[in-house]
C-alpha cells in the first residue's frame, strides 16, 4: 500500500552505527541504539490489522505532525516493539491527542513532565506487559519498548525535541520510557479504566506527570497509617500540584497496601477521599511560596493557618494497583495544566 | 539498507501570523500577558516605548495562563488591536 507521507531513505550500510549516525544528523532518536525501520519490519508490524495504514490517528503539537498508523508502526519498530504492541501504541497516541491532555503545553513546558502510559485489561496479559514485580522497569520488553516508542513519537512526530519543542530545564529519566501495566489480578477494586467509565476489555491511560515518588510502610495493618505516608508525599511545595488546584495525583498502590485497605472495607473512592482530606498544607505557606497560583476562588478565602487540600477535589486522586510482593507504593504528581485520559484499545 | 523516515507529514497549522503592518502610526497595540514572572512588566514597557516612538497607542491588555490556550473572550478583545505583543518564558 502506497504511503506518500512515509519517506524511504537509503542509509547505505546495514551497520547499526550507520542508522544511529544518520538519525543523529537529522536530529532524530533518543540517544540509544535503534532498530532499523525497514519496509519489511514495518509491514510486519502492520500485518496484524486490516485497518488502513494511512489512517490518520492524530495530529500532534507543536509540530502538527500527522500520526498515521504507519508512522506509529515505524516508531514502534525503532523502539523495539513487536506487532502485538501496536494497538496499545495507537491507543496511547489517541489519548495523548485528547484536548484535556494539553499536549502542546506538556511538550513545551520547562517542567520535566512525561506521559505515563498505563496499560489496562486483557492486552496487558496477551501482549506481555509487566504489572507485577518491578513493573516500572527495567527488564520487560513490552513496557520498555512501548514506553520508548511513545517518546519517539513525541520526538519525531510531535517535534518535542529538547531545545526546540521541549523546553524541560533538566529533562528526566521518565522521558526515555514510561509505561507500566495495571495489576488487575491483584486489584481488590477491579480495573481502573472501568472506574472512570471506559468499560472495554483493554484500555490505556496517559497521565502527564513526574517520575514516581516512593513511599513505604512495612508495618501497618490499618489503611490510615499507610495512606498518611502517601498524603505526606502529596503535600509538597515541590510539585506543581501545590499551586494548581485542579491537578491530579496518580497513587500507584502495591498489591499488599491495596489489600490492607480493602480488608478494612475501604473502596477505591474511600482511599481517594481519605488522601484528599489528609494531603494538606498550611495555606499561608502555600501563599508565601507561590505568588502565581491557579487556585479555585474558594481556596483564596482560606485563612493563612487553615489546612489547604493539595488538590481541590477527591476525584483528582486516582488509585491504580501496580507492582509485586513488598510494601512500596508511589505517588505520581501531575504537571498541573493537564488531565489524564483513558481510551479503549481496539481489538 | 532502506528505512522509513520516522517523522511523517506536517499537517496544517491551527493558526498563522498576520503580516505585520508597514507603519505603526495610528495603530492600536494590544498586550497578551501570559502570567509568567515579569511578563506584564516587560511587555507593558515594550508597548509603551513602541507607542511613543511610532505614534501607536496601547489599547488592550489581557492576561492568560501560560500553559493553556487563550480563552475565546480574551482573543475577541485582543482582536480590537492591530498589533499584539506576547510571549515570555521563565
Amino acid at each position: 500500500m502506497a504511503d506518500t507521507s512515509s519517506q524511504l531513505l537509503d542509509i547505505g550500510s546495514d551497520d547499526p552505527e550507520a542508522l544511529t549516525d544518520r538519525f543523529a544528523t537529522r536530529g532524530w532518536g533518543d540517544g540509544l541504539p535503534l532498530v532499523a525501520p525497514t519496509p519489511e519490519r514495518v509491514e510486519a508490524m502492520l500485518a496484524g490489522s486490516n485497518r488502513d495504514p494511512d489512517e490518520v490517528v492524530a495530529t500532534l503539537p507543536p509540530r502538527s505532525g500527522v500520526a498515521t498508523r504507519r508512522i506509529i508502526a515505524i516508531n514502534g519498530v525503532l523502539a523495539g516493539c513487536r506487532p502485538e504492541h501496536l494497538e496499545v501504541l495507537v491507543a496511547a497516541v489517541k489519548a495523548l491527542a485528547r484536548p484535556e491532555v494539553n499536549l502542546r503545553g506538556v511538550n513545551a513546558t520547562t517542567h520535566p513532565v512525561a506521559p505515563l502510559l498505563i496499560v489496562h485489561g486483557e492486552v496487558a496479559r496477551t501482549a506481555g506487559y509487566n504489572s507485577g514485580l518491578g513493573a516500572f522497569g527495567p527488564g520487560n520488553l513490552a513496557n520498555a519498548a512501548t514506553g520508548r516508542a511513545l517518546r519517539l513519537m513525541l520526538l519525531h512526530v510531535a517535534g518535542a525535541v529538547p531545545g526546540a519543542g521541549d523546553a524541560s530545564t533538566q529533562g528526566g529519566p521518565a522521558k526515555y520510557a514510561y509505561c507500566v501495566a495495571e495489576n488487575l489480578l491483584r486489584s481488590p477494586w477491579g480495573g481502573y479504566a472501568a472506574s472512570v467509565g471506559v468499560d472495554a476489555p483493554s484500555a490505556v491511560t496517559v497521565h502527564c506527570g513526574e517520575a514516581p515518588h516512593n513511599f513505604h510502610d512495612m508495618e501497618s495493618d490499618q489503611p490510615a497509617a499507610i495512606l498518611d505516608k502517601a498524603a505526606s508525599v502529596m503535600a509538597s511545595l515541590g510539585s506543581n500540584n501545590a499551586p494548581v488546584s485542579g491537578a491530579e495525583f496518580f497513587v500507584m498502590l502495591c498489591p499488599e497496601h491495596a489489600a490492607t485497605c480493602a480488608a478494612a472495607g475501604w473502596t477505591r473512592t474511600h482511599v481517594a477521599s481519605y488522601l484528599h482530606e489528609r494531603a494538606r498544607m498550611r495555606t499561608g505557606d502555600l501563599r508565601d511560596a507561590f505568588a502565581l497560583r491557579a487556585w479555585a476562588p474558594w481556596q483564596e478565602t482560606f485563612g493563612d493557618d487553615a489546612g489547604m487540600p493539595i488538590t481541590e477535589h477527591p476525584d483528582n486522586v486516582r488509585i491504580v494497583v501496580v507492582g509485586g510482593p513488598g510494601k512500596h507504593s508511589s505517588v505520581i504528581p501531575s504537571w498541573g495544566m493537564t488531565r489524564s485520559a483513558t481510551v479503549p484499545v481496539e481489538p | 539498507m532502506k528505512i522509513y523516515a520516522p517523522d511523517g507529514a506536517v499537517g496544517p497549522s491551527a493558526a498563522s501570523l498576520a503580516p505585520p503592518p508597514p507603519v505603526l502610526a495610528g495603530k492600536r497595540i494590544g498586550i497578551l500577558d501570559n502570567s509568567k514572572p515579569n511578563a506584564g512588566l516587560l511587555l507593558g514597557r515594550m508597548a509603551e516605548r513602541l507607542a511613543a516612538r511610532t505614534g501607536a497607542s496601547v489599547e488592550v491588555v489581557e492576561r492568560k495562563n501560560a500553559a493553556l490556550p487563550a480563552p475565546d473572550d480574551v482573543l475577541a478583545r485582543l482582536a480590537e488591536a492591530e498589533v499584539v505583543l506576547t510571549g515570555s518564558a521563565d
